[in-house]
C-alpha cells in the first residue's frame, strides 16, 4: 500500500532523489531511485498499524526565533536551520572533538585514535552556545558531545560556559572510561551539578552485559568501567541517562535486563535505546531487516512482560511522531520485589496529545506538562521535567476520585524513570517529512544549526570535519550487504564509495524525477 | 443464595463507592471515551437529536455526546450519588441545559415511549439480572428506525473460569456476561434487530491493566486508604490475573452491538 511521497537521498552519492513510503505486510518501507545507483529500499517502521496511528500525535511546531541559513536548493541543503524548518530544537549538540579513547567498530560520529581531525576551542564553544540561546532564548537542553567530550581538556570549561547562559539542562555524552577512572573529574562534575539549579546529566553509553556485546560494539570489554562510572556518578549525585545501541543479532536480547539494571542503579534516572544509526562506522547489515522504534519497543515488552505492553510507550509530538517514543514508569523498590507502573495506563494520553481529532479540548495545563515529558528535552532532574511531573501527578490524584495524594505528589519525581526509544535516520532511511521537523540538532562551529540526522547522513558531518580538521573527507557510504561491491574503506573506518568520491558505474540506473522540466518539449 | 434485586443493586451501590472509585478512577468502562466516540460514530448521532445514556454513572459520556455531537441527552442511573456527581459534572461543563440525569432502573426506564433517537448502554447490560425486560424497556423509549448502541462485555459460548462467576467477579461486570449470539437473541427478543458488532477484546484488556496500574500506584503511595476503604489489594490481583487470562484466552471479550428499532 502506497502511503506518502517525499524526498530522500542517494545512499552512495547523496544525490537528492525522490522517494515514495509503502507498506507491505504490515510493515513500513521506504523506497527511492537514483539515477546513478538504482534502487534502494530500508524498512522504516515495524509495525504499520502504529506508523499511521501516530499521525494524530503531530503536535504543531514552534518557530525559531532566528534562522541561520536561508532557503535555496530546498531540504535537505540549506541546513541550517533554514526558514522552512517546522520546529525549535528541543536539544542542541555541540561535538567538542573528533578524537576518542576508543575505536568502536559502531560510531556514528567516525570517531577514534586518528591522526587528523578537530577538537573546538573555548572561543568556538562560546560561539556556538550563543547561536543556539539566539535561535531558542531560553534553551531546554545542550548536550556535548565528541569524539569523547570528556578527554577534551577544556571540557569543564565548556559545561562552564553553557551554564552561565540561560540554558536550561546540560547533558554529557560519554562513554564513561574517564568516569570510571578520575573520581577528581566525577568530583568537578558532581560539583556542576545543581549549579544555579541547572542539572547536569551524564548520558552514559551503555549496550548489554554480555561480552561479546561490549567486543561487537565497542571493540573492548568494558563492562568493569562501566560499573565504576555508574557508582562513581551516584557517589557524586549525578544523574545518568543509560544509552543503548541496540544492533540486530549482536545486543537485541539485552534490552530487558538493561531496564532492570537502569531501575535498581541509584544513578540511573532514565533509559535510551536507539537503533544503531547506519551512518558512520558500523557492521554490515541488511536495510529491509534493520531495527526500528517498534520493533525495539516489542522487544522491551517482550523481555518485561509484567511490566510493560506495547502500548505503554507513546508517539513524541514534537519531533515527527514517528522519530521518538517515550514511556515513564513510578518505580516501587522494596526489598524482595520491584513494582513498576507505567504513567501511560493512568492518564489517558490520546485524550491530551492527539491534535488532529475534532474534540473539546483538553486541559491546557495538563497538555502542557505531557508535551514536556513527551518532549525530546525531558531529562529526569531537570527542573522542567520535574514540574511537569508534579502537574501530571495531580491529574492522576484527580482521576483517582478525590483521593488526596499528596504525599505521591511529592514522592513522584524521585519514583519516575523514563525509557526513550528514538531511530534516528541514515543514508538509507531519510525523509524530509521528517528531518523538516526535526527537533535534535548539531549545532556547528561555523554557527549553523543542522538537524542531526541530516548532519549524520546528507553530507554535514563531512563537511564540517573537512573544514575544521584542513583534510579532505569523503562522503560515508552505509555498509549495507548490497553495497559491498561499491565501497572501500576510509582512513576511519567508515565505507565510503569506491573511487573516494561516489562516482561510479551504476548497478542498475534511473531516471525518474531527477531534476528535469515536468514535461519535456 | 443472593436474589438479582440484591445482586442488581449491590452493583449499582458499589459503582457508587470510594473502593470502586479508587480502583476503577474515572474510566469506568474499556475503551474509554475513545470507544465512547466510536459508539457515537456508529449509532449515527446527529445534531439536535435526542440520546437517552442508561447507566450513565458519573457523566463522562452524556458530557461528550452533548458536547461533542450537539445532542440532548437523558441519563438513568440506578446510583443516587453517580446521579449527583453526573449533574454536577453537567452543570460544570455548561450542558445542564442539554442534559437531564434520572435517578432509575433499566428495566423500568423513568423515560416517555417512542421518543429517542438513540439508546447508547456501556458496560452494563451485563450486569443487568433480567436482560430481557431491559431490552423491552429500550425498545420502548426509542422511536421507529432509533438505534441502540451497547458495548459490554462478551464471553466465550463454553463460558467462564467458575473463578469468575463469584458475585464479587459480578461487580467488574463479568460473571452474567453473555456472548454475543446470545445478547443479539436477547435484543432480537425485544424486537430490536442486531445490524452490527465489532469486537473490541483489546479495550478489556487495556482496562485491566489500568486497574492493576491504579491499584499498583495506590499501594505505593495509599496503603492506609486502601484498607480503609476496604480494597484487598491482592485478592482483586487474583481476579485481574485470571481475567486478563481469560481474554488472552478468548473467553472473555468486548463487543460492540448496534441494534435497530423497525
Amino acid at each position: 500500500m502506497f502511503v506518502e511521497y517525499t524526498k530522500s537521498i542517494c545512499p552512495v552519492c547523496k544525490v537528492v532523489v525522490d522517494a515514495q513510503v509503502n507498506i507491505r505486510d504490515n510493515k513500513v518501507y521506504l523506497r527511492k531511485r537514483c539515477k546513478e545507483h538504482g534502487r534502494f529500499e530500508a524498512l522504516v517502521y515495524g509495525d504499520a498499524q502504529a506508523y499511521l496511528a501516530s499521525a494524530r500525535f503531530n503536535k504543531p511546531g514552534t518557530i525559531p526565533l532566528t534562522f541561520q541559513t536561508e532557503v535555496r536548493d530546498g531540504c535537505p541543503s540549506d541546513c541550517g536551520l533554514c526558514p522552512e524548518h517546522k520546529q525549535h530544537a528541543c536539544l542542541g549538540i555541540i561535538e567538542v572533538n573528533t578524537n576518542c579513547n576508543l575505536d568502536c567498530p559502531i560510531c556514528f560520529a567516525d570517531s577514534g585514535h586518528q591522526p587528523d581531525g578537530y577538537s573546538i576551542t573555548l572561543e568556538q564553544c562560546e560561539r556556538m552556545l550563543d547561536v543556539f540561546v539566539e535561535s531558542e532564548g531560553e534553551p531546554e537542553v545542550v548536550m556535548f558531545s565528541g569524539g569523547e567530550p570528556t578527554i577534551h581538556k577544556h571540557i569543564l570549561d565548556f559545561i562552564d560556559a553553557a551554564l552561565a547562559r540561560p540554558i536550561k539542562v546540560v547533558n554529557l555524552n560519554t562513554n564513561g572510561i574517564r568516569l570510571a577512572t578520575d573520581k577528581r573529574f566525577v568530583a568537578a562534575l558532581g560539583e556542576c551539578n545543581g549549579r544555579s539549579g541547572k542539572p547536569v546529566n551524564i548520558y552514559l553509553q551503555f549496550d548489554g552485559f554480555d561480552e561479546r556485546t561490549h567486543r561487537e560494539i565497542r571493540g573492548r570489554d568494558l563492562r568493569q568501567l562501566k560499573r565504576r562510572a555508574l557508582d562513581n556518578c551516584a557517589e557524586a549525585g549525578l544523574t545518568v541517562t543509560l544509552v543503548a545501541a541496540i544492533e540486530k543479532g549482536v545486543n537485541e536480547h539485552e534490552v530487558g535486563d538493561i531496564v532492570r539494571f537502569g531501575i535498581d542503579h541509584p544513578a540511573v534516572r532514565s533509559v535510551a535505546f536507539q537503533p544503531v544509526t547506519h551512518s558512520g562506522r558500523h557492521v554490515e547489515f541488511d536495510p529491509l531487516t534493520r531495527l526500528t522504534n517498534s520493533d525495539v519497543i516489542e522487544l522491551i515488552a517482550g523481555q518485561c512482560p509484567d511490566w510493560f505492553r506495547k502500548d505503554d510507550f507513546f508517539p513524541v509530538p514534537c519531533c515527527f511522531p514517528t522519530c521518538r517514543s517515550i514511556t515513564y514508569l513510578l518505580v516501587d523498590r522494596k526489598a524482595d520485589r520491584t513494582d513498576v507502573v507505567p504513567i501511560p495506563r493512568l492518564i489517558d494520553l490520546d485524550e491530551y496529545l492527539d491534535y488532529v481529532t475534532n474534540r473539546v479540548m483538553p486541559d491546557q495545563a495538563v497538555r502542557a506538562a505531557l508535551e514536556k515529558l513527551w518532549s525530546a528535552s525531558a531529562f529526569m532532574g531537570a527542573d522542567t521535567t520535574t514540574r511537569s511531573l508534579e502537574i501530571t501527578a495531580a491529574e492522576l490524584e484527580c482521576a483517582a476520585c478525590g483521593i488526596d495524594l499528596p504525599q505521591a505528589v511529592k514522592e513522584l519525581d524521585e519514583r519516575a524513570f523514563m525509557i526513550v526509544v528514538q531511530d534516528f535516520q541514515d543514508p538509507y532511511t531519510l525523509n524530509v517529512k521528517q528531518l523538516m521537523k526535526c527537533c535534535v540538532e548539531e549545532i556547528t562551529p561555523d554557527g549553523r544549526i543542522i538537524p542531526f540526522c541530516a548532519y549524520n547522513s546528507v553530507g554535514y558531518r563531512e563537511q564540517v570535519r573537512e573544514q575544521m580538521s584542513g583534510v579532505k573527507v569523503a562522503d560515508v557510504v552505509p555498509n549495507a550487504i548490497e553495497l559491498q561491491p561499491l565501497v572501500t574503506e576510509s582512513p576511519y573506518g567508515s565505507k565510503i564509495a569506491g573511487n573516494g568520491n561516489g562516482r561510479r558505474p551504476a548497478t542498475a540506473p534511473d531516471t525518474t524525477n531527477v531534476g528535469q522540466p515536468a514535461v519535456e518539449r | 443464595m443472593t436474589t438479582p434485586e440484591e445482586i442488581k443493586s449491590c452493583c449499582a451501590t458499589a459503582y457508587g463507592q470510594d473502593a470502586v472509585a479508587l480502583v476503577l478512577g474515572e474510566s469506568y468502562h474499556p475503551g474509554g471515551l475513545a470507544l465512547t466516540r466510536r459508539l457515537a460514530d456508529v449509532v449515527g448521532l446527529r445534531s439536535g437529536q435526542r440520546v437517552a445514556d442508561i447507566a450513565s454513572g458519573p457523566g463522562a459520556t452524556a458530557c461528550t455526546l452533548a458536547s461533542e455531537y450537539d445532542v440532548r441527552v437523558d441519563g438513568v442511573d440506578l446510583g443516587r450519588a453517580a446521579v449527583e456527581r453526573a449533574r454536577a459534572a453537567a452543570e460544570k461543563a455548561g450542558l445542564a441545559g442539554k442534559i437531564r440525569f434520572h435517578l432509575g432502573d433499566a428495566e423500568r426506564l423513568p423515560l416517555p415511549d417512542n421518543t429517542f433517537d438513540a439508546l447508547v448502554c456501556e458496560c452494563a447490560f451485563c450486569t443487568f439480572p433480567d436482560k430481557g425486560s431491559a431490552a423491552a424497556e429500550f425498545a420502548r423509549v426509542l422511536r421507529s428506525g432509533g438505534r441502540v448502541g451497547i458495548t459490554d462485555v462478551t464471553v466465550a459460548e463454553t463460558g467462564l473460569p467458575p473463578e469468575l462467576t463469584t458475585l464479587a467477579a459480578w461487580v467488574a461486570c463479568i460473571a452474567d456476561a453473555r456472548s454475543v449470539r446470545t445478547y443479539t437473541e436477547i435484543l432480537a427478543g425485544a424486537g430490536l434487530r442486531t445490524v452490527r458488532t465489532e469486537a473490541h477484546d483489546d479495550a478489556l484488556a487495556r482496562m485491566i491493566d489500568q486497574i492493576e496500574a491504579r491499584l499498583g500506584v495506590l499501594r505505593m503511595t495509599a496503603t492506609d486508604r486502601l484498607t480503609e476503604a476496604g480494597v484487598d489489594t491482592d485478592a482483586v490481583l487474583r481476579y485481574t490475573a485470571l481475567a486478563k487470562q481469560a481474554v488472552a484466552d478468548g473467553l472473555l471479550g468486548y463487543a460492540l452491538l448496534i441494534a435497530e428499532k423497525p
